[in-house]
């Protein structure tokens, strides 16, 4: 009685908990969009059921018992179901934004699973025992429902207690599995490295003629167009933000690039479905095929933002340099974004929170006496004092946070299962915390400014030059003009702005390298973030020439017009070194016609672009033209696709701000600005 | 010494082979009425205003910091790119440059030019020592009306005769412009021209009024010429394909 009545406490705390932190979650969205269905699902929100167990394995399970099930039609060839309505409880947060190992799916049967647990670890073999046993409970919810369907019923069967078979029942795994997180809770489930994991099944298949290379192609695709099914629900951030990478090609340990038939069968079939998502990551290498890059070429060429490439020549290296092992770092995928991740060996949190470098800046600038600095130097050393002071709160912060228990995810990710430990535990073989950052140009660039403006040509007092910005340059015009279009400038690859912005990455590595997570992990940053519109607003001017609320710079990215080549020489030589290569991606914008009419010298610009050595690149295919069309006539234009920030959306989908930042960017990059 | 360039381009596509980076000198011989360059005729350092404010067209550089820039898209050149010389006419600064186009000849650049050869054959013959690719304007060669633009049609053929002997890489562009280039008497001019010059590939292209507000900001008014239509086009591209010549139809 008294444990029951301790269960309806802790189930009503629970319940409470969730709906709060989902309802926030989906309030921030709807203040973003006019859309009936998504309102329409802040109002299904209230009538969710929440599964509650002492035990999270009895937990899983009993929500596996009550979960929607449903009969697919004929036509269809995967089962693939997704009950919005109905969740497990969750007080802590989730550990997600990250990739499990779906070959361990199709290697195993959840009977090899099960004997995998060490029965002497009672407590998590029985939470572990409890979930298998749900997904087996599950299978069989669905196969009462799709008797008829001999392919749906056999694919999950076979689940029970045999490897993976063919392609198609790799496929019918995978997506199961997907599901599954999906269904309790998990965000930005990446995918993998799907083209290596699969192509024995499909070299099978072909072998002995069960499929031919179309069926097997139109098989593929479908599993494609299945991933995109419940593509709002699975958004986050966005509508588009799933974080379901598709990773493909990539070095080997032995330094051979890894590509086969369905690596170029992944990307054919991207650049034909036009979909936001999923989305794909393609590593490169100097070794990588000119046809592979073409072939890439011609689906960014489509504008949907995908491939991105992630250069194995400059990661590889920094995650061994960083204390992944070796062999694990040339198997490495990405969280949702571009956050390089070892895929099933890991709990990596990598978007964990983000750091705004003028959040510093603008405390120093409120706080202390400016016209006592004498040089730009004694400034820029100040302004370190903040930024470290900045960092140490935000570590405390990340430092009190504490993650849900797993077992879903401890069954996928190594070690958890060899040490009977769970993932929130720090059961995995990788505990390292990530943060992204946001505004390094807008805070180079400023101090720039100062520079110029202040203690070389004197033209004002420091002072003065603070009240201009704190009155957010209003009738200062020329100034802002000028500010904006100084020539020095993050992006650009001069000697001084390399040394200043690696000066200041450097200096966040020195304050980060001693922190230690909750996990015994370390933490690691990258420059790129998500955050750049929403870290930028009601932030007062800078000095850069942005006025107040106006968004930071997004990613590695310049406002120079045709200037490619010269933003990546400048990203190569930023300094990946030591933790900070958390995601550092090269972001530009190019017009269509531009790659159309000189289609063979844009694939040499990628490969030697490969060769110069940027971390990670990306591209938006459109031109402001269409852009400002859509954003007048959005009916017009329901399938354009953008690349936002590690993921595509349709741009309709997405809010004003970000609409109007695309158009800006595009002009810009057309040199009309 | 000091050169004054009116912009450095880097990842040009159209100037040459491969991928470039395109210097624009200041300073011309000629005054052709569609130039899309129109800052770059006057030799100096210009003052112009554009709403409102003053700028300035050309910026001086002294030739090691030239070839800094030159070199910062080493990366990219490989065999093909390089460095394109245009302008104006950069072959008048070739005096000035030389220590420069020697540097960047050691450095294995290739060095591309976008001449349109009115220039004394002294020039020609620092120009053979360097250039790798030669971008030849072939604009009016009728004697008559060569006047309009400045031009010397005898500078032109001298120089062509001397470079075509000494075997350089050269590709002719014409400008097609009604009023001046394909007037009856300067096309039939330039087909007798291929005739006995056979070169390798001719690119012809449309002018276009992109530089007009260049035009405005330095107080002056960009003249207006009527459009050619796509037939006659089609007619001179055809014209050169009879004598076996790769002819190329670029937009731009």
């Amino acid at each position: 009685m008294k444990s029951k009545l301790k269960t309806t406490i802790k189930n009503i705390i629970g319940k409470k908990t969730i709906c709060h932190l989902r309802f926030s979650k989906l309030i921030y969205r709807k203040k973003y969009s006019k859309d009936n269905k998504i309102i329409g699902r802040i109002k299904a929100f209230k009538n969710t059921k929440i599964y509650y167990d002492k035990n999270k394995g009895e937990e899983l399970k009993k929500l596996f018992k009550g979960i929607d099930v449903i009969t697919i039609s004929k036509d269809k060839k995967f089962y693939n179901n997704f009950d919005f309505l109905k969740v497990n409880c969750f007080t802590n947060s989730i550990i997600d934004n990250m990739c499990i190992d779906y070959s361990i799916i199709l290697d195993n049967s959840f009977e090899d699973l099960k004997k995998s647990l060490n029965k002497n670890d009672e407590k998590f073999y029985l939470t572990e025992l409890k979930t298998i046993e749900g997904f087996e409970l599950l299978i069989d919810r669905i196969v009462e429902k799709n008797k008829s369907n001999k392919n749906i019923v056999n694919n999950l069967q076979n689940m029970k207690s045999k490897k993976a078979d063919s392609l198609y029942e790799a496929l019918q795994r995978i997506l199961f599995i997907n599901m599954l997180l999906w269904q309790t809770n998990h965000k930005l489930n990446g995918l993998g490295r799907l083209d290596l994991i699969l192509i024995k099944y499909y070299k099978k298949d072909i072998e002995n003629k069960t499929l031919n290379e179309n069926e097997a192609k139109k098989l593929i695709k479908e599993f494609l167009e299945t991933l995109h099914d419940f593509y709002e629900m699975k958004s986050s951030a966005l509508i588009g933000d799933t974080g379901q990478i598709i990773e493909l090609g990539g070095e080997s340990i032995n330094g051979e690039y890894l590509c086969n038939e369905l690596t170029y069968l992944f990307i054919e079939l991207m650049e034909e479905l036009k979909l936001p998502d999923p989305k794909v990551l393609l590593r490169v290498s100097k070794k990588t095929p000119r046809s592979l890059i073409e072939k890439s070429l011609k689906c960014i060429q489509t504008g949907i933002g995908c491939p991105l490439f992630a250069n194995d020549d400059v990661i590889i290296e920094k995650l061994i340099n960083f204390g992944y092992e070796k062999e694990d770092a040339y198997k490495y995928g990405t969280s949702a974004c571009w956050e390089p991740y070892i895929i099933g060996k890991a709990s990596d949190p990598n978007n964990i929170r983000w750091l705004s470098f003028m959040n510093p800046l603008n405390d120093l600038l409120e706080n202390e006496d400016l016209n006592s600095f004498t040089n730009i130097q004694d400034f820029i050393e100040k302004y370190k004092e903040y930024l470290k002071k900045y960092l140490d709160n935000l570590i405390n912060q990340i430092n009190n946070m504490r993650f849900e228990k797993d077992p879903i995810l401890s069954l996928f990710i190594d070690d958890c299962v060899k040490s009977s430990k769970d993932i929130s535990e720090g059961g995995a073989k990788y505990n390292n915390f990530g943060l992204t950052s946001v505004g390094l140009a807008n805070l180079v660039n400023s101090i720039c400014n100062i520079e110029e403006f202040v203690f070389k040509n004197k033209e004002m007092s420091f002072d003065e030059f603070n009240k201009i910005r704190k009155n957010n340059f209003e009738s200062n015009e020329k100034l802002l003009k000028r500010l904006k279009n100084s020539e020095e400038k993050y992006g650009k690859d001069s000697d001084k702005i390399l040394e200043l912005a690696n000066d200041l990455i450097k200096y966040t590595t020195d304050v980060l390298k001693e922190k230690r997570n909750y996990l015994g992990g370390r933490y690691k940053f990258g420059l790129s973030a998500p955050s750049y519109i929403d870290a930028s607003k009601n932030v007062p001017a800078s000095f850069d020439g942005r006025k107040e609320g106006e968004p930071f710079a997004v990613h590695i990215s310049s406002d120079v017009s045709n200037g490619y080549t010269e933003l990546v020489e400048f990203a190569s030589k930023l300094s990946y070194e030591e933790n900070r290569f958390n995601g550092n991606v090269v972001d530009f914008f190019v017009s269509p016609n531009f790659i159309s009419d000189n289609f063979d010298k844009f694939v040499d610009f990628l490969m030697l672009s490969i060769k110069v050595g940027f971390f990670e690149m990306q591209m938006n295919v459109v031109s402001s033209k269409q852009l400002i069309e859509a954003r007048k006539n959005p009916e017009k234009f329901p399938n354009l696709v953008v690349r936002v920030w590690g993921f595509s959306s349709y741009f309709k989908d997405l809010p004003d701000d970000y609409k109007d930042y695309l158009i800006e960017r595009a002009l810009k990059s057309e040199g009309n600005s | 010494m000091k050169v004054i360039v009116s912009n450095i381009q880097r990842f040009c596509l159209h100037d040459g082979p491969g991928i470039r980076t395109t210097v624009f000198f200041k300073g011309c011989n000629l005054k052709c009425p569609w130039c899309s360059n129109p800052e770059n005729i006057d030799f100096e350092v210009q003052e112009y205003f554009k709403d409102g404010e003053k700028n300035v067209y050309g910026k001086e550089i002294s030739l090691e910091n030239l070839e800094k820039e030159i070199l910062k898209d080493k990366d990219y050149y490989e065999k093909e790119g390089g460095v394109t010389f245009s302008g104006g006419e950069p072959l008048l600064q070739f005096k000035n440059i030389e220590p420069l186009l020697k540097n960047l000849k050691e450095k294995d650049i290739n060095i591309c030019v976008e001449t349109a050869l009115t220039v004394s054959t002294e020039i020609i013959d620092i120009a053979i020592k360097y250039v790798d690719e030669f971008i030849i304007d072939i604009k009016i060669l009728d004697e008559n009306s060569s006047y309009k633009i400045n031009g010397n049609v005898e500078f032109f053929y001298k120089n062509i005769e001397k470079l075509l002997k000494n075997n350089v890489n050269v590709t002719f562009r014409i400008p097609l412009v009604p009023e001046f280039t394909v007037t009856e008497e300067n096309i039939n001019k330039i087909y007798d021209f291929l005739k006995i010059y056979k070169p390798q590939k001719v690119e012809i292209f449309k002018i276009h009024r992109l530089g007009e507000s260049k035009y405005k900001s330095l107080g002056k008014e960009m003249m207006e010429f009527k459009d050619i239509s796509d037939d006659k086009i089609l007619e001179i591209k055809e014209k050169i394909k009879k004598l076996n010549i790769e002819v190329d139809y670029i937009k731009i």
